[in-house]
């Protein structure tokens, strides 16, 4: 497994170069000079050419030793990021923004994995009952609203009529006490897609011979549903899961920004809306390296859940 | 293998789970007088020479001071002193100010200082936050405001150019035209007379005098560390979130204002007259810039003041533009006042189709249906916007609804679309209006702007854009047409009508690319004039003659329309003024009975 580990791990290498190409190119020679930006309404012309000075706009794009494609990787390698348009260090506001962000999705994430896993393997196993069309049914109204009218009605409803919970952040609060609306309107939004897809893997499962052969040697439902049925389907589970823990570094956008919640999803819409392209760079950065550490995980996670298969 | 899969999930979990909490603990004593208010954009820094917005002048404002200051009550605004001793001393030729400054004002406490005492504020203090602005290694955008004013400001500049970094910049190099004898005395000596010296350089607080041990001391993390001498001080910054500043305890004291305008006393204004301020222990701005949440934390009264927004303007207000019962049951004030903006839709002067074609633009002016817009887009509270001046100005024209071509006549458009196409040589190609959002307003507004001018026979394209895509192809000289406009700074309409001035073109604020001869010379002509009839009459003949040119059709002035808890003392809508919460006070009794209230109006 170690040499297994240590291949992948320098696969990553040419795959960090590649992302870090890709986004000079993007934001660099595609997008274009950011100086007005940075300068802000009305700046003078020798300001701008300040900027420029400043943030090495004006050295050459390639092929030089100090172009600014050098630059760009030299910074990300070391985590310089530079400064935000605001002029607060990138790092900094990645760092703050982490924190807030992980606690609201990661609750939102195991709720959401943890419930609708349990619902999928019942109505699996109830399949084509009145509970299994009822909960489809369930599920596709949960698809087919919009994320914003949860968020709205909850909002409304939850915090503001009935009082059970604060409308929106403040310093006063403690974490548990802002993010439990957020996390409950997160899950409930997410409950519709996850239920239907672990349903559909639990049935694959459940027409498997082998369920069929536990039940006819007398195995009772719980045994086979938990340590049959369960096990089996933990590659597309697995799968599923942990390539999607990279994604809670991210944020979540509107619950981050319709409670206040100071976190990086935030963060990164509004660089992308004011063209920042220092934090969407180093988001960008940052989301790839976790990603492709996560790819090598979900492929151990495989070999833990899975006796055949081997990462050797 | 479960035992493997068990062990896998609880080593994961809780490092996700707590890394994500912090505690957090600001709570606030119940005794504590705590202004809340909220702000729908977040603090983009606390410097005042890089400052850019007005949600960041108005925090800065409470922490900073300035020499001058508008007085809070008075109407027309009046300039009172801050941290100056008496008003400013002109020369008999304009050209020479001298301004004495208070003695004992002390800098807030940092570690900036020695032994972390803040010291006493000099003179010292005021040149250096000028040459701030000027020092172009500090890339503050507000230097166009001061250029070409000061005598040696603009050769301080050069000098800075040839600095290598902004660490071999001398400050202590001197001004001609910025002088400071003594450590209470500040002399400006200036190129020309500049009638609007005292609301430019004294009274904004992006000119705002620094302690340059802070500047000094926190290099560019100066952003996020404010060091005045104001009333309050910085307590928590919490980006995108909340800000919190408290009592700043060097802070000399003020007194309330002992003098307002007719009806100030019978509204209680005057209650407080000659008090020491602030009243408040501390202020907490959230950062809230959804509607629906800061309407619902308004309406639990976690807000002291809020604007109505639009989609709940039926629940506030009744058709009358009166406040519902509801709101009057629960004791909520509601102030409407105009402010000094004009919005537009305005016309690149530099495109081949619009420049050369008169009778085009004013066909695009005559088809707008101002008062369907306003209605439609802000709740019939609007005013139609005739000309540049807005009308809460001095120099505003009353006639002015008469002149122009902003009334709607989509046959009078049509008229002059035939003689557009004249000049033109056939028909008009299709016309590009820029927005500057992608929201539904500018959609919506989008839409309409299309729709009117596609009734008289034009054919449109509306092109939605984030804002710094709007501002690059802005500074380009890149739109065709664009929907634009803002505020006035201060209390002079030169302001509105340095937009039209041919020297500012783009990127300058004349975004139009406009030139008029006449209008520069009268222009030249006004900016060393003093306020006098006579300047604001050449100022009304100014806008006539941009009315004539038609660079722009223009569309409303706004009127904010404001709703206040009735525990928030001391209200009262100031345009121009920013740090106010130093006048504000709270009833905390009536605040804390006010979620009873709440229960009583909604049963």
């Amino acid at each position: 497994m170690g040499a297994y580990i240590i291949r992948r791990l320098l696969y990553t290498i040419p795959i960090v170069f590649g992302v870090l190409l890709l986004t000079f190119i993007l934001f660099t020679v595609v997008g274009g000079d950011i100086s007005f930006e940075i300068a802000g309404k009305n700046a003078s012309p020798e300001t701008i050419k300040e900027i420029r000075e400043e943030y090495g706009f004006n050295k050459p794009l390639f092929l030089a030793w100090d172009s600014q494609l050098v630059r760009h990787f030299k910074d990300a390698l070391t985590f310089d990021f530079g400064r935000a348009l605001d002029r607060e260090p990138v790092i900094d506001k990645i760092k703050r923004g982490v924190g807030p962000s992980l606690s609201l999705t990661i609750p939102i994430f195991f709720g959401e994995v943890i419930i609708s896993v349990s619902i999928a393997l019942v109505i699996a196993f109830l399949r084509g009952r009145i509970w299994d069309i009822l909960a489809v049914i369930l599920c596709i109204a949960g698809m087919s609203i919009p994320y914003l009218s949860f968020i709205l009605f909850g909002q409304y409803f939850l915090a503001y009529k009935l009082r059970l919970f604060p409308v929106f952040f403040s310093p006063d609060l403690s974490v548990p006490q802002y993010v439990a609306l957020p996390v409950l309107i997160g899950i409930v939004t997410g409950l519709g897609g996850s239920v239907r897809f672990y349903r559909t893997v639990m049935l694959d499962e459940m027409r498997a011979d082998y369920v069929r052969t536990a039940f006819a040697k007398g195995l009772d439902v719980k045994s086979v549903l938990f340590k049959h049925v369960l096990k089996n389907a933990m590659i597309p589970i697995l799968t599923q899961v942990v390539l999607a823990i990279p994604f809670l570094f991210l944020g979540s956008l509107l619950l981050e920004r319709f409670f206040g919640i100071p976190g990086v999803g935030y963060l990164m819409v509004e660089a992308i809306g004011s063209r920042d392209y220092f934090v969407i760079n180093a988001m960008t950065y940052i989301s790839a390296i976790l990603f492709v550490i996560f790819n090598l995980i979900t492929d151990v996670c495989y070999a833990l859940v899975d006796p055949r298969i081997t990462l050797d | 293998m479960r035992k493997r899969c068990v062990i896998l999930f609880m080593t994961i979990l809780p490092v996700f789970v707590f890394a994500g909490c912090k505690g957090k603990s600001s709570a606030h004593d119940s005794n504590e007088m705590v202004l809340h208010q909220m702000l729908n954009s977040k603090i983009k820094c606390l410097d005042p020479v890089l400052i850019q917005d007005e949600y960041s002048m108005n925090v800065c404002n409470h922490m900073f001071e300035t020499l001058y200051q508008y007085h809070y009550l008075k109407r027309p605004y009046q300039l009172v002193p801050l941290l100056a001793d008496g008003m400013p001393e002109f020369s008999g030729d304009g050209l020479t100010c001298t301004v004495r400054i208070k003695k004992g004002i002390r800098f807030q406490d940092d570690k900036c200082f020695p032994n972390g005492k803040g010291r006493e504020f000099k003179s010292s203090d005021f040149a250096y936050g000028v040459r701030r602005t000027a020092d172009v290694k500090s890339l503050s955008p507000n230097w166009a405001v001061i250029e070409n004013k000061i005598a040696g400001l603009d050769e301080f500049r050069e000098y800075t150019k040839t600095c290598k970094t902004a660490a071999d910049v001398n400050y202590s190099r001197s001004i001609e035209g910025l002088l400071t004898p003594d450590d209470y005395t500040i002399i400006i000596k200036l190129k020309r007379p500049w009638p609007q010296l005292v609301d430019n350089l004294m009274v904004d607080v992006r000119n705002a005098p620094m302690a340059k041990e802070a500047v000094d001391y926190y290099g560019k993390d100066i952003i996020a560390h404010p060091v005045g001498t104001g009333p309050f001080i910085l307590k928590n910054w919490e980006r995108a979130s909340y800000i919190e500043l408290v009592r700043n305890p060097n802070f000399r004291g003020e007194p309330y204002p002992t003098e307002g305008d007719p009806g100030d006393k019978e509204a209680g204004l005057l209650d407080d007259a000659g008090k020491t301020m602030p009243f408040a222990d501390k202020v907490v701005w959230t950062i809230i810039e959804e509607d629906q949440p800061s309407w619902l934390l308004f309406m639990q009264g976690k807000i002291d003041a809020r604007a109505i927004p639009k989609d709940s303007w039926n629940e506030a207000m009744t058709a009358t533009n009166d406040l519902t019962p509801k709101m009057k049951q629960l004791e909520i004030r509601l102030y409407a006042f105009k402010d000094p903006s004009t919005f537009y839709l305005g016309f690149n002067m530099l495109d081949p189709v619009l420049s050369k074609n008169k009778p085009l633009r004013q066909a695009i002016n005559h088809a707008i249906d101002r008062e369907t817009f306003i209605k439609l887009f802000f709740n019939n509270t609007y005013d139609i916007a005739y000309g540049v001046i807005p009308p809460v100005l001095a120099s505003y024209n009353p006639d002015i609804k008469n002149r122009g071509y902003s009334d709607y006549d989509p046959n009078k458009s049509k008229e002059l679309l035939v003689e557009a196409e004249k000049i033109q040589g056939g028909k008009i190609p299709p016309l590009k209006i820029a927005m500057q959002g992608t929201d539904t307003f500018y959609r919506q507004y989008g839409s309409f702007v299309q729709r009117q001018l596609e009734v008289i026979g034009l054919n449109v394209e509306v092109e939605y854009m984030d804002w710094p895509t709007f501002q690059e192809k802005e500074n380009k000289r890149q739109h065709q047409i664009f929907a634009g406009g803002g505020g006035a700074g201060i209390p002079d309409a030169q302001d509105s009508l340095s937009e039209y001035y041919s020297k500012y073109w783009s990127p300058g604020v004349n975004h139009f690319n406009y030139k008029n001869p006449e209008f520069d010379r009268l222009y030249e002509q006004t900016e060393v004039m003093m306020d006098s009839p006579e300047r604001t009459k050449l100022y009304q003949k100014m806008e006539l003659i941009v009315l004539e040119d038609c660079p722009a059709a223009f569309l409303d002035h706004r009127v904010r329309y404001v709703l206040v808890h009735d525990w928030n003392k001391n209200y009262k809508p100031d345009i121009f003024g920013y740090g106010l919460s130093k006048y504000y006070k709270v009833d905390l009794k009536k605040r804390a009975e006010y979620p009873e209230l709440l229960n009583k109006v909604k049963d």
